[in-house]
């Protein structure tokens, strides 16, 4: 299964710079990488899953995008709070970097919640949860792109 | 009436759901092969249940 293969050994993985350590690599392999990296990163970010698809990783994107999704519906179902970029107070504002953290979901999020959110019960706060879990663990998921990439994670 | 994607769930129901969702992909990003993902999501998934219900008795007696 191409998923349980190190990027380094995946024959038909993205092509990424070919050396033994990163200590060996020239300062143009590992800018290449770096620049890669952070593409592969930014498109985990914006499509929960991408990031390990680009990388033949299916089983963890998959993963990424099914759990990311499933929270995000939940979140929004329950008439959790999706925060704006208008946050009056610290907590408002951490948890708008929190549902940023879905990338395009965050889109979806506010179309399904057609009726707004509902935190005056606790289905609602519930909901708050799910969302903003499923932005972090989709930026826990670019992260793991981002280091997969520049091999330093399998 | 509650629209058709609207859901209300108990307590319990949405801490196993987000134990399960969370544990699935903890387990994905951090283990390789089906046994060792198997095991870890488990393992997760029962430390979350556990430590959830037992944070929440422990709380108990000071909200009466």
């Amino acid at each position: 299964m191409p998923d349980e293969l190190p990027i380094a050994e995946t024959s038909s993985a993205v092509p990424v710079a070919e050396s033994a350590s990163p200590c060996s690599a020239p300062a143009g392999d590992h800018r290449r990488r770096d620049a890669l990296a952070l593409a592969i990163a930014a498109a985990a970010w914006f499509l929960p899953g991408l990031g390990h698809a680009l990388l033949k990783m299916w089983g963890r994107a998959l993963a990424c995008f099914s759990t990311v999704a499933l929270l995000v519906i939940l979140g929004a179902g329950m008439r959790g709070n999706i925060f704006s970029r208008s946050g009056e107070d610290a907590f408002a504002k951490l948890g708008y970097v929190a549902d940023l953290g879905v990338g395009s979901f965050y889109f979806v999020a506010r179309a399904l919640e057609t009726n707004g959110p509902d935190v005056s019960h606790a289905n609602g706060d519930y909901g708050t949860r799910l969302l903003a879990t499923a932005g972090v663990l989709n930026m826990l998921a670019a992260l793991h792109a981002y280091e997969v990439t520049r091999a330093r994670k399998a | 009436m509650m629209p058709p994607h609207e859901f209300r769930l108990s307590h319990f129901q949405a801490m196993v759901i987000f134990a399960l969702v969370v544990s699935v992909a903890f387990g994905f990003l951090s283990r390789r092969g089906a046994y060792q993902r198997a095991r870890y999501i488990l393992w997760s998934f029962i430390l979350f249940l556990v430590i959830g219900v037992g944070i929440g008795w422990t709380m108990y007696p000071f909200s009466h």
